[in-house]
Protein backbone atom coordinates (compact mmCIF):
# COMPACT_ATOMS: atom_id res chain seq x y z
CA UNK A 1 0.00 0.00 0.00
CA UNK A 2 2.68 2.47 1.05
CA UNK A 3 4.98 1.39 -1.74
CA UNK A 4 2.22 1.89 -4.32
CA UNK A 5 1.47 5.30 -2.88
CA UNK A 6 5.11 6.39 -3.10
CA UNK A 7 5.48 5.12 -6.68
CA UNK A 8 2.25 6.87 -7.78
CA UNK A 9 3.33 10.12 -6.12
CA UNK A 10 6.79 9.97 -7.75
CA UNK A 11 5.25 9.29 -11.19
CA UNK A 12 2.75 12.16 -10.84
CA UNK A 13 5.42 14.59 -9.65
CA UNK A 14 7.78 13.57 -12.47
CA UNK A 15 5.01 14.10 -15.02
CA UNK A 16 4.24 17.53 -13.54
CA UNK A 17 7.89 18.51 -13.77
CA UNK A 18 8.19 17.22 -17.34
CA UNK A 19 5.11 19.16 -18.47
CA UNK A 20 6.27 22.30 -16.70
CA UNK A 21 9.75 22.13 -18.15
CA UNK A 22 8.25 21.57 -21.58
CA UNK A 23 5.95 24.60 -21.34
CA UNK A 24 8.23 27.13 -19.66
CA UNK A 25 11.08 28.27 -21.89
CA UNK A 26 12.64 31.06 -19.88
CA UNK A 27 13.17 30.20 -16.20
CA UNK A 28 15.02 33.50 -15.82
CA UNK A 29 11.59 35.20 -15.62
CA UNK A 30 11.29 34.03 -12.02
CA UNK A 31 14.44 35.80 -10.84
CA UNK A 32 13.18 39.36 -11.36
CA UNK A 33 9.56 38.55 -10.49
CA UNK A 34 9.59 39.44 -6.75
CA UNK A 35 11.19 42.78 -7.47
CA UNK A 36 8.66 43.67 -10.18
CA UNK A 37 5.79 42.55 -7.97
CA UNK A 38 7.07 44.64 -5.08
CA UNK A 39 7.30 47.74 -7.28
CA UNK A 40 3.77 47.17 -8.62
CA UNK A 41 2.40 46.62 -5.12
CA UNK A 42 4.09 49.70 -3.61
CA UNK A 43 3.49 52.10 -6.48
CA UNK A 44 0.08 51.08 -7.79
CA UNK A 45 -1.84 48.98 -5.26
CA UNK A 46 -0.88 50.18 -1.81
CA UNK A 47 -2.51 51.93 -0.05
CA UNK A 48 -5.97 51.04 -1.40
CA UNK A 49 -7.96 54.10 -2.39
CA UNK A 50 -10.99 53.98 -0.11
CA UNK A 51 -12.75 56.76 -1.99
CA UNK A 52 -14.72 53.91 -3.61
CA UNK A 53 -16.62 53.75 -0.32
CA UNK A 54 -17.83 57.32 -0.78
CA UNK A 55 -20.36 58.95 -3.08
CA UNK A 56 -19.12 60.99 -6.03
CA UNK A 57 -18.89 64.67 -5.30
CA UNK A 58 -19.77 66.83 -8.26
CA UNK A 59 -18.39 70.32 -8.95
CA UNK A 60 -21.45 71.97 -7.37
CA UNK A 61 -20.73 70.12 -4.10
CA UNK A 62 -23.67 67.69 -4.37
CA UNK A 63 -23.22 63.95 -3.77
CA UNK A 64 -24.22 61.47 -6.46
CA UNK A 65 -24.54 57.74 -7.03
CA UNK A 66 -22.32 56.16 -9.73
CA UNK A 67 -25.23 56.32 -12.22
CA UNK A 68 -25.51 60.10 -11.71
CA UNK A 69 -28.61 59.99 -9.50
CA UNK A 70 -28.58 62.43 -6.56
CA UNK A 71 -27.59 60.75 -3.29
CA UNK A 72 -30.46 61.00 -0.79
CA UNK A 73 -29.29 58.28 1.62
CA UNK A 74 -28.49 59.08 5.25
CA UNK A 75 -25.07 57.52 4.87
CA UNK A 76 -22.86 58.44 1.94
CA UNK A 77 -21.56 54.85 1.81
CA UNK A 78 -24.89 53.65 0.37
CA UNK A 79 -24.27 55.84 -2.70
CA UNK A 80 -20.70 54.57 -3.22
CA UNK A 81 -19.46 52.45 -6.10
CA UNK A 82 -18.54 49.66 -3.67
CA UNK A 83 -22.06 49.44 -2.22
CA UNK A 84 -24.13 49.96 -5.39
CA UNK A 85 -21.85 47.66 -7.41
CA UNK A 86 -21.81 44.96 -4.76
CA UNK A 87 -25.60 45.08 -4.34
CA UNK A 88 -26.10 44.58 -8.10
CA UNK A 89 -23.53 41.76 -8.13
CA UNK A 90 -25.15 40.03 -5.13
CA UNK A 91 -28.62 40.36 -6.68
CA UNK A 92 -27.35 38.90 -9.96
CA UNK A 93 -25.61 36.06 -8.15
CA UNK A 94 -28.68 35.38 -5.98
CA UNK A 95 -31.06 35.14 -8.94
CA UNK A 96 -28.69 33.03 -11.05
CA UNK A 97 -27.83 30.67 -8.20
CA UNK A 98 -31.43 30.08 -7.17
CA UNK A 99 -32.82 29.59 -10.69
CA UNK A 100 -29.78 27.51 -11.62
CA UNK A 101 -30.28 25.35 -8.51
CA UNK A 102 -33.96 24.75 -9.24
CA UNK A 103 -33.16 23.62 -12.78
CA UNK A 104 -30.03 21.64 -11.91
CA UNK A 105 -31.61 19.43 -9.20
CA UNK A 106 -34.05 17.65 -11.54
CA UNK A 107 -31.37 17.29 -14.25
CA UNK A 108 -28.88 15.97 -11.68
CA UNK A 109 -31.47 13.43 -10.51
CA UNK A 110 -31.68 12.15 -14.08
CA UNK A 111 -27.87 12.08 -14.36
CA UNK A 112 -27.28 10.11 -11.14
CA UNK A 113 -26.65 6.47 -11.90
CA UNK A 114 -28.38 5.29 -8.72
CA UNK A 115 -31.62 7.04 -9.69
CA UNK A 116 -31.84 6.78 -13.46
CA UNK A 117 -30.84 4.10 -15.99
CA UNK A 118 -27.79 4.79 -18.19
CA UNK A 119 -29.76 5.65 -21.38
CA UNK A 120 -31.23 8.60 -19.43
CA UNK A 121 -28.21 9.38 -17.25
CA UNK A 122 -25.76 9.75 -20.13
CA UNK A 123 -27.72 12.40 -22.12
CA UNK A 124 -28.38 14.31 -18.87
CA UNK A 125 -24.64 14.29 -18.15
CA UNK A 126 -23.87 15.46 -21.68
CA UNK A 127 -26.24 18.43 -21.21
CA UNK A 128 -24.56 19.37 -17.91
CA UNK A 129 -21.09 18.98 -19.41
CA UNK A 130 -22.10 21.14 -22.37
CA UNK A 131 -23.37 23.91 -20.12
CA UNK A 132 -20.24 23.98 -18.04
CA UNK A 133 -17.68 23.53 -20.79
CA UNK A 134 -18.17 27.16 -21.81
CA UNK A 135 -16.91 29.42 -19.02
CA UNK A 136 -19.52 31.89 -17.80
CA UNK A 137 -17.55 34.76 -19.31
CA UNK A 138 -18.03 33.27 -22.80
CA UNK A 139 -21.75 32.76 -22.12
CA UNK A 140 -21.88 36.39 -20.97
CA UNK A 141 -20.17 37.49 -24.16
CA UNK A 142 -22.70 35.56 -26.27
CA UNK A 143 -25.64 37.01 -24.34
CA UNK A 144 -24.13 40.50 -24.41
CA UNK A 145 -23.95 40.23 -28.22
CA UNK A 146 -27.53 38.99 -28.39
CA UNK A 147 -29.14 41.22 -25.74
CA UNK A 148 -26.77 44.14 -25.31
CA UNK A 149 -24.93 45.20 -22.16
CA UNK A 150 -26.40 45.18 -18.64
CA UNK A 151 -27.20 42.75 -15.82
CA UNK A 152 -29.51 40.48 -17.88
CA UNK A 153 -26.80 38.82 -20.03
CA UNK A 154 -24.77 38.40 -16.84
CA UNK A 155 -27.67 36.71 -15.06
CA UNK A 156 -28.36 34.37 -17.98
CA UNK A 157 -24.68 33.49 -18.32
CA UNK A 158 -24.31 32.73 -14.63
CA UNK A 159 -27.56 30.73 -14.58
CA UNK A 160 -26.44 28.46 -17.42
CA UNK A 161 -23.02 27.95 -15.92
CA UNK A 162 -24.60 27.30 -12.50
CA UNK A 163 -26.81 24.56 -13.97
CA UNK A 164 -23.79 22.83 -15.53
CA UNK A 165 -21.47 23.20 -12.57
CA UNK A 166 -23.94 22.62 -9.76
CA UNK A 167 -25.59 19.76 -11.65
CA UNK A 168 -22.31 17.86 -11.75
CA UNK A 169 -21.62 18.40 -8.05
CA UNK A 170 -25.20 17.39 -7.27
CA UNK A 171 -25.30 14.12 -9.19
CA UNK A 172 -22.02 13.13 -7.60
CA UNK A 173 -23.47 13.94 -4.16
CA UNK A 174 -26.62 11.97 -5.01
CA UNK A 175 -24.56 8.98 -6.12
CA UNK A 176 -22.78 9.13 -2.77
CA UNK A 177 -25.87 8.79 -0.57
CA UNK A 178 -26.58 5.57 1.32
CA UNK A 179 -28.17 2.91 -0.84
CA UNK A 180 -30.51 1.44 1.77
CA UNK A 181 -33.12 4.26 1.87
CA UNK A 182 -33.23 4.36 -1.92
CA UNK A 183 -33.65 0.60 -2.18
CA UNK A 184 -36.43 0.62 0.39
CA UNK A 185 -38.18 3.38 -1.52
CA UNK A 186 -37.82 1.43 -4.78
CA UNK A 187 -39.12 -1.77 -3.22
CA UNK A 188 -42.08 0.18 -1.80
CA UNK A 189 -42.91 1.29 -5.34
CA UNK A 190 -42.22 5.02 -4.94
CA UNK A 191 -41.78 6.95 -8.18
CA UNK A 192 -38.63 8.75 -9.34
CA UNK A 193 -39.95 12.15 -8.25
CA UNK A 194 -41.08 10.80 -4.85
CA UNK A 195 -37.64 9.30 -4.29
CA UNK A 196 -36.01 12.57 -5.31
CA UNK A 197 -38.15 14.80 -3.09
CA UNK A 198 -38.49 12.57 -0.02
CA UNK A 199 -35.29 10.50 0.02
CA UNK A 200 -32.53 12.01 -2.10
CA UNK A 201 -32.94 15.69 -1.21
CA UNK A 202 -33.16 15.14 2.57
CA UNK A 203 -30.32 12.59 2.51
CA UNK A 204 -27.99 14.83 0.56
CA UNK A 205 -29.23 18.09 2.08
CA UNK A 206 -25.90 18.88 3.68
CA UNK A 207 -24.04 18.51 0.39
CA UNK A 208 -26.73 20.30 -1.61
CA UNK A 209 -26.78 23.25 0.77
CA UNK A 210 -23.03 23.50 0.92
CA UNK A 211 -22.83 23.38 -2.89
CA UNK A 212 -25.59 25.95 -3.18
CA UNK A 213 -23.77 28.34 -0.85
CA UNK A 214 -20.48 27.67 -2.61
CA UNK A 215 -22.11 28.40 -5.96
CA UNK A 216 -23.57 31.64 -4.61
CA UNK A 217 -20.14 32.66 -3.39
CA UNK A 218 -18.63 31.58 -6.74
CA UNK A 219 -21.21 33.63 -8.62
CA UNK A 220 -20.51 36.68 -6.47
CA UNK A 221 -16.80 36.30 -7.18
CA UNK A 222 -17.52 35.62 -10.82
CA UNK A 223 -19.94 38.51 -11.05
CA UNK A 224 -16.86 40.65 -10.64
CA UNK A 225 -15.34 39.03 -13.73
CA UNK A 226 -18.54 39.28 -15.74
CA UNK A 227 -18.43 43.04 -15.31
CA UNK A 228 -15.57 42.89 -17.76
CA UNK A 229 -18.01 42.09 -20.57
CA UNK A 230 -20.37 44.82 -19.50
CA UNK A 231 -22.62 42.55 -17.46
CA UNK A 232 -22.92 45.18 -14.72
CA UNK A 233 -22.19 45.08 -11.00
CA UNK A 234 -18.99 45.68 -9.10
CA UNK A 235 -16.98 43.99 -11.86
CA UNK A 236 -17.81 46.81 -14.23
CA UNK A 237 -16.19 49.33 -11.87
CA UNK A 238 -13.17 47.09 -11.36
CA UNK A 239 -12.89 46.81 -15.13
CA UNK A 240 -12.99 50.61 -15.43
CA UNK A 241 -10.14 50.95 -12.94
CA UNK A 242 -7.81 48.36 -14.47
CA UNK A 243 -8.10 49.99 -17.89
CA UNK A 244 -6.64 53.36 -18.87
CA UNK A 245 -6.52 55.70 -17.04
CA UNK A 246 -5.35 53.07 -14.56
CA UNK A 247 -6.46 53.29 -10.91
CA UNK A 248 -5.22 50.01 -9.46
CA UNK A 249 -5.47 51.34 -5.91
CA UNK A 250 -9.25 51.80 -6.36
CA UNK A 251 -9.60 48.39 -8.01
CA UNK A 252 -7.66 46.92 -5.08
CA UNK A 253 -10.06 48.56 -2.59
CA UNK A 254 -13.03 47.06 -4.47
CA UNK A 255 -11.34 43.63 -4.47
CA UNK A 256 -10.98 43.88 -0.68
CA UNK A 257 -14.72 44.61 -0.51
CA UNK A 258 -15.38 41.47 -2.59
CA UNK A 259 -13.13 39.47 -0.25
CA UNK A 260 -15.07 40.67 2.80
CA UNK A 261 -18.38 39.73 1.17
CA UNK A 262 -17.06 36.26 0.26
CA UNK A 263 -15.97 35.72 3.88
CA UNK A 264 -19.43 36.76 5.09
CA UNK A 265 -21.11 34.33 2.65
CA UNK A 266 -18.81 31.55 3.87
CA UNK A 267 -19.83 32.32 7.43
CA UNK A 268 -23.53 32.26 6.55
CA UNK A 269 -22.93 28.96 4.75
CA UNK A 270 -21.50 27.38 7.89
CA UNK A 271 -24.45 28.55 9.95
CA UNK A 272 -26.99 27.26 7.43
CA UNK A 273 -25.29 23.89 7.17
CA UNK A 274 -25.02 23.50 10.93
CA UNK A 275 -28.77 22.87 10.97
CA UNK A 276 -28.67 19.81 8.72
CA UNK A 277 -25.21 18.37 9.17
CA UNK A 278 -24.86 14.90 10.72
CA UNK A 279 -25.18 15.12 14.51
CA UNK A 280 -24.26 18.80 14.38
CA UNK A 281 -20.68 18.32 13.14
CA UNK A 282 -20.38 22.04 12.65
CA UNK A 283 -22.47 23.43 15.44
CA UNK A 284 -22.67 27.21 15.54
CA UNK A 285 -19.02 27.89 14.71
CA UNK A 286 -17.36 31.10 15.80
CA UNK A 287 -17.21 33.72 13.03
CA UNK A 288 -13.43 34.05 13.02
CA UNK A 289 -12.90 30.36 12.19
CA UNK A 290 -13.67 31.32 8.57
CA UNK A 291 -10.30 33.02 8.44
CA UNK A 292 -8.34 30.02 9.77
CA UNK A 293 -6.41 27.62 7.53
CA UNK A 294 -8.38 24.38 7.02
CA UNK A 295 -6.21 22.22 9.32
CA UNK A 296 -6.38 24.55 12.28
CA UNK A 297 -10.12 25.08 11.76
CA UNK A 298 -10.65 21.28 11.75
CA UNK A 299 -8.80 20.95 15.08
CA UNK A 300 -10.90 23.75 16.47
CA UNK A 301 -14.12 22.01 15.40
CA UNK A 302 -13.02 18.78 17.06
CA UNK A 303 -12.41 20.57 20.36
CA UNK A 304 -15.63 22.47 19.94
CA UNK A 305 -17.60 19.27 19.32
CA UNK A 306 -16.00 17.47 22.26
CA UNK A 307 -16.85 20.37 24.54
CA UNK A 308 -20.35 20.51 23.17
CA UNK A 309 -21.06 16.80 23.70
CA UNK A 310 -19.64 16.99 27.25
CA UNK A 311 -22.06 19.77 28.01
CA UNK A 312 -25.02 17.89 26.58
CA UNK A 313 -24.21 14.85 28.73
CA UNK B 1 -55.69 0.65 12.44
CA UNK B 2 -58.76 0.60 10.25
CA UNK B 3 -58.18 -0.69 6.76
CA UNK B 4 -60.17 1.30 4.25
CA UNK B 5 -57.67 2.45 1.70
CA UNK B 6 -55.52 -0.06 -0.05
CA UNK B 7 -56.83 -3.16 -1.69
CA UNK B 8 -60.47 -3.71 -2.38
CA UNK B 9 -62.55 -6.49 -0.83
CA UNK B 10 -62.37 -8.27 -4.15
CA UNK B 11 -58.60 -8.19 -4.07
CA UNK B 12 -58.54 -9.58 -0.54
CA UNK B 13 -60.85 -12.43 -1.37
CA UNK B 14 -58.68 -13.25 -4.37
CA UNK B 15 -55.64 -13.54 -2.08
CA UNK B 16 -57.41 -16.01 0.13
CA UNK B 17 -58.93 -18.18 -2.57
CA UNK B 18 -56.49 -18.26 -5.45
CA UNK B 19 -52.76 -18.82 -5.61
CA UNK B 20 -52.00 -17.14 -2.28
CA UNK B 21 -50.06 -14.00 -1.74
CA UNK B 22 -46.80 -15.06 -3.30
CA UNK B 23 -45.42 -17.92 -5.30
CA UNK B 24 -41.81 -18.57 -6.23
CA UNK B 25 -41.55 -20.93 -9.20
CA UNK B 26 -38.26 -22.60 -9.98
CA UNK B 27 -36.52 -19.44 -8.82
CA UNK B 28 -32.74 -19.02 -8.98
CA UNK B 29 -31.20 -16.02 -7.27
CA UNK B 30 -27.69 -14.59 -7.26
CA UNK B 31 -25.59 -12.04 -9.05
CA UNK B 32 -23.41 -13.72 -11.69
CA UNK B 33 -23.80 -17.23 -10.38
CA UNK B 34 -26.81 -18.67 -8.60
CA UNK B 35 -26.51 -18.62 -4.81
CA UNK B 36 -29.81 -20.45 -4.33
CA UNK B 37 -31.65 -22.29 -7.07
CA UNK B 38 -34.78 -24.37 -7.70
CA UNK B 39 -36.85 -22.50 -5.15
CA UNK B 40 -40.47 -23.61 -5.36
CA UNK B 41 -42.72 -22.28 -2.63
CA UNK B 42 -46.20 -20.90 -2.09
CA UNK B 43 -46.96 -18.48 0.68
CA UNK B 44 -50.45 -17.85 2.05
CA UNK B 45 -51.66 -14.49 3.31
CA UNK B 46 -50.86 -13.80 6.95
CA UNK B 47 -48.03 -16.32 7.25
CA UNK B 48 -44.77 -15.45 8.98
CA UNK B 49 -41.69 -17.06 7.51
CA UNK B 50 -38.16 -16.95 8.88
CA UNK B 51 -35.17 -17.67 6.65
CA UNK B 52 -32.21 -19.17 8.49
CA UNK B 53 -28.70 -19.94 7.32
CA UNK B 54 -25.11 -18.87 7.76
CA UNK B 55 -23.82 -15.49 6.48
CA UNK B 56 -23.10 -15.09 2.77
CA UNK B 57 -25.34 -17.95 1.72
CA UNK B 58 -27.83 -15.80 -0.20
CA UNK B 59 -30.59 -14.95 2.29
CA UNK B 60 -30.42 -11.21 1.63
CA UNK B 61 -30.12 -11.82 -2.13
CA UNK B 62 -33.32 -13.89 -2.02
CA UNK B 63 -35.12 -11.13 -0.14
CA UNK B 64 -33.85 -8.45 -2.54
CA UNK B 65 -34.94 -10.54 -5.50
CA UNK B 66 -38.46 -10.93 -4.09
CA UNK B 67 -38.48 -7.15 -3.44
CA UNK B 68 -37.79 -6.61 -7.14
CA UNK B 69 -34.39 -5.01 -6.58
CA UNK B 70 -32.45 -7.75 -8.39
CA UNK B 71 -33.57 -9.69 -11.44
CA UNK B 72 -33.97 -13.42 -10.83
CA UNK B 73 -31.41 -15.54 -12.70
CA UNK B 74 -34.13 -18.01 -13.54
CA UNK B 75 -37.76 -18.79 -12.72
CA UNK B 76 -40.66 -16.57 -11.76
CA UNK B 77 -41.99 -14.57 -8.84
CA UNK B 78 -45.78 -14.45 -8.96
CA UNK B 79 -47.82 -12.20 -6.74
CA UNK B 80 -51.33 -10.84 -7.04
CA UNK B 81 -50.90 -7.49 -5.35
CA UNK B 82 -49.86 -4.15 -6.79
CA UNK B 83 -46.15 -3.28 -6.74
CA UNK B 84 -46.89 0.15 -5.27
CA UNK B 85 -47.74 -0.23 -1.58
CA UNK B 86 -47.87 -4.02 -1.89
CA UNK B 87 -44.35 -4.64 -0.57
CA UNK B 88 -42.87 -3.23 2.62
CA UNK B 89 -39.11 -3.65 2.68
CA UNK B 90 -36.92 -3.27 5.77
CA UNK B 91 -33.27 -3.83 4.83
CA UNK B 92 -30.51 -4.68 7.31
CA UNK B 93 -29.63 -1.03 7.79
CA UNK B 94 -33.35 -0.19 7.95
CA UNK B 95 -33.25 2.18 4.96
CA UNK B 96 -34.59 5.17 6.86
CA UNK B 97 -34.01 8.71 5.65
CA UNK B 98 -31.67 9.77 8.43
CA UNK B 99 -32.02 13.52 8.00
CA UNK B 100 -35.82 13.45 7.91
CA UNK B 101 -38.09 13.39 10.93
CA UNK B 102 -39.76 10.24 12.25
CA UNK B 103 -43.05 11.48 10.87
CA UNK B 104 -41.64 12.16 7.39
CA UNK B 105 -40.22 8.65 7.28
CA UNK B 106 -43.56 7.10 8.16
CA UNK B 107 -45.25 9.46 5.71
CA UNK B 108 -43.07 7.97 2.98
CA UNK B 109 -44.85 4.65 3.52
CA UNK B 110 -48.25 6.37 3.59
CA UNK B 111 -47.46 8.07 0.27
CA UNK B 112 -47.55 4.69 -1.48
CA UNK B 113 -51.28 4.62 -0.78
CA UNK B 114 -51.72 7.61 -3.06
CA UNK B 115 -51.75 6.85 -6.80
CA UNK B 116 -48.35 7.07 -8.50
CA UNK B 117 -49.40 10.14 -10.48
CA UNK B 118 -50.03 12.09 -7.25
CA UNK B 119 -47.41 14.91 -7.21
CA UNK B 120 -44.52 14.23 -4.83
CA UNK B 121 -44.53 17.74 -3.42
CA UNK B 122 -48.21 17.79 -2.41
CA UNK B 123 -49.21 16.98 1.20
CA UNK B 124 -50.89 13.67 1.98
CA UNK B 125 -54.23 14.91 3.25
CA UNK B 126 -56.03 14.56 6.56
CA UNK B 127 -57.05 10.91 6.29
CA UNK B 128 -53.54 9.60 5.74
CA UNK B 129 -52.16 12.00 8.35
CA UNK B 130 -54.57 10.54 10.90
CA UNK B 131 -53.37 7.09 9.93
CA UNK B 132 -49.77 8.21 10.44
CA UNK B 133 -50.70 9.42 13.92
CA UNK B 134 -52.23 6.09 14.84
CA UNK B 135 -49.26 4.17 13.35
CA UNK B 136 -46.87 6.25 15.48
CA UNK B 137 -49.02 5.57 18.51
CA UNK B 138 -49.26 1.83 17.96
CA UNK B 139 -45.47 1.60 17.93
CA UNK B 140 -45.15 4.02 20.82
CA UNK B 141 -43.05 6.58 18.94
CA UNK B 142 -45.58 9.42 18.86
CA UNK B 143 -43.42 11.56 21.17
CA UNK B 144 -40.46 11.28 18.79
CA UNK B 145 -42.51 12.40 15.80
CA UNK B 146 -40.52 15.55 15.02
CA UNK B 147 -37.07 14.18 15.87
CA UNK B 148 -34.67 13.43 13.02
CA UNK B 149 -34.17 9.69 12.71
CA UNK B 150 -30.39 9.95 13.03
CA UNK B 151 -30.58 10.86 16.71
CA UNK B 152 -32.79 7.89 17.68
CA UNK B 153 -31.60 4.72 19.38
CA UNK B 154 -31.41 1.42 17.47
CA UNK B 155 -34.69 0.21 18.98
CA UNK B 156 -36.53 3.42 18.17
CA UNK B 157 -35.23 3.38 14.59
CA UNK B 158 -36.54 -0.16 14.17
CA UNK B 159 -39.96 0.95 15.36
CA UNK B 160 -39.92 3.75 12.76
CA UNK B 161 -38.97 1.29 10.01
CA UNK B 162 -41.81 -1.04 11.05
CA UNK B 163 -44.32 1.84 11.21
CA UNK B 164 -43.23 2.94 7.73
CA UNK B 165 -43.84 -0.54 6.34
CA UNK B 166 -47.11 -1.18 8.13
CA UNK B 167 -48.72 2.11 7.15
CA UNK B 168 -48.47 1.00 3.52
CA UNK B 169 -50.97 -1.77 4.41
CA UNK B 170 -48.71 -4.05 2.42
CA UNK B 171 -49.53 -7.62 1.52
CA UNK B 172 -45.92 -8.65 1.95
CA UNK B 173 -43.28 -7.38 4.37
CA UNK B 174 -39.68 -8.33 3.71
CA UNK B 175 -37.44 -7.76 6.72
CA UNK B 176 -33.72 -8.43 6.69
CA UNK B 177 -32.47 -9.10 10.23
CA UNK B 178 -34.49 -6.11 11.31
CA UNK B 179 -34.27 -7.00 15.01
CA UNK B 180 -30.49 -6.88 14.82
CA UNK B 181 -28.62 -7.11 18.09
CA UNK B 182 -31.27 -5.47 20.25
CA UNK B 183 -31.66 -6.44 23.90
CA UNK B 184 -34.31 -9.04 24.75
CA UNK B 185 -36.73 -6.55 26.29
CA UNK B 186 -36.69 -4.36 23.19
CA UNK B 187 -36.98 -7.36 20.87
CA UNK B 188 -39.96 -8.75 22.76
CA UNK B 189 -41.90 -5.50 22.73
CA UNK B 190 -41.15 -4.91 19.03
CA UNK B 191 -42.17 -8.47 18.13
CA UNK B 192 -45.38 -8.16 20.12
CA UNK B 193 -46.36 -4.87 18.47
CA UNK B 194 -45.37 -6.05 14.99
CA UNK B 195 -47.23 -9.37 15.22
CA UNK B 196 -50.48 -7.80 16.31
CA UNK B 197 -50.31 -5.11 13.64
CA UNK B 198 -49.39 -7.58 10.92
CA UNK B 199 -52.29 -9.86 11.81
CA UNK B 200 -54.62 -6.83 11.68
CA UNK B 201 -53.76 -6.18 8.05
CA UNK B 202 -53.26 -9.87 7.18
CA UNK B 203 -49.81 -9.23 5.76
CA UNK B 204 -47.26 -11.92 5.09
CA UNK B 205 -43.89 -11.44 6.75
CA UNK B 206 -40.73 -12.96 5.35
CA UNK B 207 -37.79 -12.27 7.59
CA UNK B 208 -34.14 -13.15 7.51
CA UNK B 209 -33.08 -14.10 11.01
CA UNK B 210 -29.83 -15.17 12.64
CA UNK B 211 -31.25 -16.29 15.97
CA UNK B 212 -32.74 -19.79 15.77
CA UNK B 213 -34.78 -19.39 18.97
CA UNK B 214 -36.19 -16.04 17.95
CA UNK B 215 -37.14 -17.46 14.55
CA UNK B 216 -38.88 -20.46 16.15
CA UNK B 217 -40.81 -18.13 18.41
CA UNK B 218 -42.02 -15.72 15.75
CA UNK B 219 -42.41 -17.72 12.57
CA UNK B 220 -45.10 -20.11 11.34
CA UNK B 221 -42.71 -21.61 8.79
CA UNK B 222 -38.95 -21.83 8.74
CA UNK B 223 -36.84 -21.97 5.59
CA UNK B 224 -33.25 -23.10 5.79
CA UNK B 225 -30.70 -22.56 3.08
CA UNK B 226 -28.07 -25.22 2.61
CA UNK B 227 -25.84 -26.12 -0.34
CA UNK B 228 -27.59 -23.61 -2.64
CA UNK B 229 -31.04 -25.08 -2.00
CA UNK B 230 -33.98 -23.99 0.13
CA UNK B 231 -35.47 -26.48 2.57
CA UNK B 232 -38.50 -26.04 4.74
CA UNK B 233 -38.71 -27.38 8.29
CA UNK B 234 -41.17 -30.24 8.52
CA UNK B 235 -41.00 -31.13 4.82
Amino acid sequence: MNKKFIITTVILLSLTWMFLDDLVEDWGQIESAPERLETFFNEDLWPPDWSVLEAEEWADGTLHKPDGELCTEDYEFFCSKAWTGMVITIKMAFISTLIGFMISVPIASLAASNLAPLPIAIPARVILAGLRSLPSIIWALLFAIALGFGPLPGILAMTLYTIGYLGKLQYEAIEGIANAPLESAMAMGLTHSERLVHVVIPESSNDLLSQLMFMFEYNVRHGTVLGLVGAGGIGMYIDNYINPPFAYDKAFALLIVVFVVVVIIDLISMFVRSYVIEDGDVKRPKWWTVLLPAGIAADYYKKFRAKDSDESE
Amino acid sequence: MKDEHTLTEKDDSEHKTESGVLELRNLAVGYDEALISEINVKIKPGETIAILGPSGIGKTTLLRTIAGLIRPLDGEIIHDFPKRSGIGYIPQRLGLVRHSSVRSNVALGARTRKPSWYPAILPLGRELNNDIDSALESLNIQDLSTNPVRILSGGQQRRVAIARSLIQRPKLILADEFLGELDTENVNSIIKATKSLISEIEATLIMVEHHEERAQEIADRIWRIKDGKLFEDGE
